[in-house]
């Protein structure tokens, strides 16, 4: 008897011989039907063909047996008995055939009830030995698997035991077949070979699987009469792939309960696999398999659980789990020293995610496998490869530890061994896991109350704040050029979230949460010249102090005296900590230290302070005077202070205020552009002249102590006039002149002659000299067509383009050179606007048809 | 067509967060919004101009106090027009206009610039107004960020106690002691495992929980404008966020 040579053509042979072998059958000619069984059968010999094409056609002679076999149930014992014929197949010559035909007839017999059963399971398996081919032989223990799944079914337990030994036999003889198959054939083909022992496992597993339908609840058979058996050939095959996948097995088919009670032995069986085979996946696999049956329970609180527990029968120290599971990595550090750092990773990973869902509270857990993981980093000596940065920030960042940020945030101040692990990653790392823990910190609401945890929020994220020193020391070339007046700001992420730490402080107790903001200042000034990016949250959060005590007078008067020298030691803080600002970053932010001055004074004055505030105006002035160069920034800062003074209201003592606003109006006279000092010192002309707060109360018309003096607001505004005019380019003088008008009908409007000095005869004498100097302008703008371009001249001399093409206007700070005719008609309509005003007003005030507005056009 | 105004989100200095989850939700409807303008001290949050860049790549910037000169080496200009439909729209922080937020000031502004509306910003109350047939609107501070101008009436110093105040001052008069206590109950978890600080904290007179961030802040709501230019109509959209919800006012303006 031969085989085909492929494939197709054995399928069809056994197409063939099956037809045949019934066609016998229904003429009750047994014998020819076995001839042609057995010639069927020898298909099954054929070397040539892959594992999957004898799956196939294993498959097709499966279902031909089934026939046979229902034939041999139904004629048993009318025609013939089947003792017989199991004796009369033992006759057929190949072996194969032999065995194949062996136990169809003896799966057959099985079903009459007086078989003598466990005779013919045991003969049937010991005869199984006789065919040591890896694929014949699995496939053959397969089908008496198959054959005999229906006779193991038994409540009996003697019997139930000698089953169990019966598959367990069978297991580990195909365990054998399938692990011998990896070394068949040329070493070359390994990988091939590999790949088709995978395609096979399945027939191996198979007996697990029954083994757990066995078995049923049984846990004290499992535990003594199985399980010792399986992992003992798991361990004695020596084999990657076997022992990777039944592990595996195992993990999925038994129960959880029964994982639980047999925890350390699965996982020091793993200390004794082949040192390639993967530790970590059979850990993942059994956390998963853990993890899940929490899932599974109704009522999966921790009571409930450990309640749970004590119900099965398990020692008292299996108990808790994690700490198998923690003996375990202990075992395994000590027996496995060949271990990588990157192989333990996914298993600490691994323990973690368990520790964290059984035990969801406890930091200690955690703790202690950083610690682990810490040791393993140091004793490795050399740093990580950053290939495997993926793992370390895996676990630093483990989705795990993130999903509560209030655990987290636990994690990350109260376990040592986390800021350990941390700090011995490489830079970029840090970096990089410190910009998540920040995200994950500052969108959770959470707030930092104690100084030890906000230092140590602080010393995780020293690696971005300390960016500064090193790229001090590599372009300190550069820096040369720079000179100290550039103010280099950029869009730093990185910087905008570590200054929000401060914004997370908070202590319910002034003098505690004063101490957090120190503690930042400490950390940020680290930070060098990033600095800038950072004291400011900290200045705002003082300010938030100094703004709480105030309220806090005001709800309790009683406190007053304790709570004024809280708010000045505050401002000393503020005070200090600006300074420092201005020593760390020199010339770095010149601007925003002006800026922080002023509304620090301006806060002050809100609380009577008037020392306080003229002090921290002073500094503004110090500011203004030895540090801001650029004119722009120069005018913008003046008419700020100008803002700010007007605002206040407790300097009047002593005359600071007078003091202050005289400086305020020199400088802004001395500025370096003539339209700059224009524009400053009318702007100053306010300073003599307060209006309502009506915060405070004030109201125009009822309040009568407003610090007000018309005098000086028209020196103000006449010495303004005296600038515009002199000013040679008439198109800037006009249009500056007209803004004084504007201030002048301000004025108009707040007061009589006698109390703003602003009267009509000044009004009409101004209008009168626009419209002279206008006359000139009039002539070169008049050529200009309608082209819908339009320019502007904005409150601080920028030329502001408006075209029909774009909605938004473009903004220049010289004048455009190109479009130079249409600039004339700047302030000619700009007057026709002013004028028109007026015209108006009149009808609303009767004061205003003094002006004599002329022809408007 | 949708222009919407932001100003004062002062990020990082003084605001954590950007806007309240719940205005973002609003106004993040992907094409929806034309023109976004930023008037002042919104330029420091990268992640803020992201959002605000997702929402419109249109973005006109004016600059605020502690605005930097330039963003994104543009140099952001102190005052610009804005056409839409029949209006002009003019826009300034206003931290140079003397005096600060004065409406005759900001009419001359007005009138400088020849424009209908001003849209103005710098004292983080949100408010609208017309005066002259011009429109005026600052849409306040869209994170309700802290603010140093003088702060609105502490309410218990009125006869008119608002409620805040209302429920937290029978308590603290009642006695020093048991009220550190109860208060005490109150902070967060964290709090309380910080076992000696918390000693000392009971003993501290200062310990006072309530004064609320709200106060401290300037009684900032966050706010933002939106305005619905349609030819001569601009209707104003006022949003608020008060006490977790968002209130909304409609304005409208018609130019003459």
């Amino acid at each position: 008897m031969s085989y085909a040579e492929n494939i197709e053509q054995a399928i069809s042979n056994c197409r063939q011989q099956t037809v045949l072998m019934q066609r016998c059958l229904s003429q009750g000619k047994l014998m020819d039907a076995l001839k042609h069984t057995s010639i069927m059968l020898t298909e099954l010999r054929s070397p040539t063909l892959s594992p999957k094409q004898y799956y196939e056609l294993y498959i097709l002679i499966y279902d031909s047996l089934s026939i046979l076999s229902s034939y041999f149930v139904e004629c048993h014992p009318k025609k013939h008995h089947l003792a017989d014929l199991y004796e009369l197949v033992q006759y057929a010559g190949n072996i194969l055939p032999r065995l194949y035909l062996m136990i169809t007839v003896g799966s057959s017999y099985l079903q009459s009830s007086d078989a003598p059963r466990e005779e013919i399971l045991k003969d049937m398996i010991e005869m199984c030995k006789g065919v040591q081919n890896p694929i014949r032989g699995l496939f053959l223990r397969y089908y008496l698997s198959q054959r005999t799944k229906p006779f193991f079914e038994t409540e009996d337990p003697e019997a139930k035991r000698a089953n169990i030994s019966l598959i367990v036999a069978n297991f580990i003889e195909m365990n054998k077949l399938w692990v011998r198959l990896q070394h068949q054939g040329p070493l070359r083909e390994r990988e091939q070979r590999t790949r088709e022992r995978k395609e096979l496992k399945i027939l191996v597993g198979t007996n697990l699987v029954r083994l757990s339908q066995i078995v049923e609840s049984d846990f004290a058979m499992y535990r003594d009469e199985i399980l010792p058996l399986v992992l003992e050939q798991v361990v004695q095959c020596r084999d990657i792939v076997s022992q990777e996948y039944l592990l595996d097995v195992i993990c999925q088919v038994f129960p959880d309960e029964f994982h639980l009670g047999t925890l350390s032995e699965l996982l020091s069986t793993t200390l004794k696999l082949s040192p390639a085979a993967p530790v970590n996946e059979v850990v993942l696999t059994l956390v998963e398999r853990l993890n899940g049956y929490i899932d599974r329970q109704e009522h999966p609180g921790p009571d409930e659980l450990a309640k749970k527990l004590e119900s099965l029968d398990i020692s008292s120290e299996s108990q808790n789990v994690f700490f198998v599971f923690w003996k375990f990595l202990n075992q395994l550090n000590e027996e496995r020293p060949d271990l990588s750092l990157q192989e333990f990773a996914p298993i600490i990973k691994g323990i973690l995610k368990l520790t964290l869902r059984w035990y969801p509270d406890n930091l200690s857990n955690v703790d202690v496998l950083l610690k682990f993981m810490y040791e393993k980093c140091k004793e490795s000596g050399q740093t990580v490869p950053e290939d495997y940065d993926y793992l370390f920030q895996e676990l630093l960042l483990a989705n795990d530890l993130r999903h509560d940020p209030r655990f987290f945030y636990q994690v990350l101040t109260k376990c040592e061994s986390y800021q350990k692990l941390f700090r011995v990653q490489n830079k970029g790392l840090q970096k990089f896991c410190v910009n998540e823990i920040l995200d994950a910190i500052t969108h959770a609401d959470l707030r930092i109350s104690s100084e030890t945890e906000l230092q140590k929020i602080l010393g995780v994220c020293e690696v971005m704040i300390e960016v500064g020193a090193e790229k001090a020391s590599s372009s300190l070339i550069l820096d040369e050029d720079d000179g100290t007046d550039a103010e280099k700001w950029s869009l730093n992420a990185d910087q905008e979230k570590l200054a929000k730490i401060a914004h997370l402080c908070y202590n319910k107790s002034i003098e505690k949460h004063t101490e957090l903001l120190i503690a930042c200042r400490e950390w940020f000034q680290k930070g060098d010249k990033n600095a800038k990016y950072l004291y400011p949250a900290v200045i705002c959060n003082i300010w938030k102090l100094i703004r709480k005590c105030q309220l806090m007078i005001k709800r309790k008067p009683q406190r007053r005296e304790k709570m004024s020298t809280t708010i000045k030691q505050l401002f000393k803080l503020a005070s200090r900590t600006i300074n420092e600002l201005y020593n760390t970053c020199e010339g770095g932010c010149l601007d925003l230290l002006y800026k922080l001055n002023l509304q620090t004074a301006s806060l002050a004055d809100q609380l009577e302070l008037g020392d306080i505030a003229y002090d921290f105006f002073s500094q503004a002035f110090t500011i203004f005077e030895e540090s801001l160069s650029d004119s722009r920034t120069q005018f913008q800062a003046i008419v700020n202070m100008a803002q700010t003074l007007q605002k206040t209201r407790s300097l009047y003592a002593e005359s600071s205020y007078d003091t202050l606003i005289t400086r305020c109006t020199l400088h802004g006279s001395k500025l370096l552009k003539k339209q700059d000092q224009c524009r400053a010192v009318y702007t100053c002309s306010h300073l003599w002249w307060a209006t309502e707060i009506s915060l405070l109360g004030e109201e125009e018309g009822v309040t009568d102590n407003f610090f007000r003096e018309g005098k000086r607001v028209l020196e103000c505004l006449q010495r303004s006039l005296r600038v515009a005019d002199s000013i040679m380019d008439n198109v800037q003088s006009c249009q500056l002149m007209v803004e004084i008008l504007n201030r002048c009908c301000y004025y108009f409007v707040h007061g009589d002659e006698n109390s703003t000095h602003v009267g009509t005869k000044y009004i009409n004498g101004l209008i009168e000299l626009i419209k002279t100097n206008l006359k000139s302008l009039k002539m070169e703008a008049n050529q200009g067509e309608d082209s819908g371009e339009r320019f502007f001249i904005g409150t601080d001399g920028s030329y502001i383009h408006q075209s029909p093409v774009n909605s938004v206007s473009a903004v220049y700070n010289k004048p455009p050179t190109s479009k130079g005719n249409n600039l004339a008609s700047v302030p000619i309509e700009f007057f026709q606007r002013t004028l028109q005003y007026i015209e108006d007003q009149k009808d609303v005030d009767e004061r205003f048809k003094a002006i004599s507005v002329g022809s408007t056009s | 067509m949708l222009l919407l105004a932001l100003s004062d989100a002062h990020i990082p200095e003084r605001a954590i967060k950007d806007l309240p989850q719940k205005f973002k939700k609003l106004i993040s409807v992907p094409n929806k919004i034309q023109q976004v303008v930023l008037l002042g001290n919104c330029t420091k949050s990268y992640s803020f101009l992201k959002f605000v860049n997702q929402i419109s790549s249109n973005v006109v910037v004016v600059r605020g106090e502690f605005d930097n000169k330039t963003v994104a080496r543009e140099e952001i200009p102190l005052n610009t027009i804005i056409k839409q439909g029949d209006f002009t729209i003019g826009c300034c922080n206003g931290y140079t206009v003397v005096p600060k937020s004065d409406p005759l000031s900001l009419l001359t502004l007005a009138r400088q610039l020849d424009v209908d509306i001003v849209l103005w910003g710098g004292t983080h109350n949100v408010e609208a107004y017309t005066l002259e047939d011009k429109f005026f609107i600052n849409p306040g501070t869209c994170t309700g960020a802290f603010n140093p101008d003088w702060p609105l009436p502490d309410a218990s110093n009125d006869s008119t106690l608002e409620a805040s105040a209302d429920s937290s001052e029978p308590q603290t008069q009642a006695s020093e002691g048991s009220t550190d206590n109860a208060n005490d109950a109150t902070v967060p978890a964290q709090d309380g495992k910080s076992d000696q600080d918390d000693v000392a904290n009971k003993e501290d007179e200062d310990t006072d929980s309530e004064i609320d961030d709200f106060e401290v802040d300037g009684r900032c709501i966050p706010s933002f404008c939106l305005l619905d230019i349609q030819g001569s109509t601009c209707t104003l959209y006022i949003y608020t966020y008060v006490d977790g919800e968002v209130k909304v006012d409609k304005v409208v303006y018609n130019k003459k």
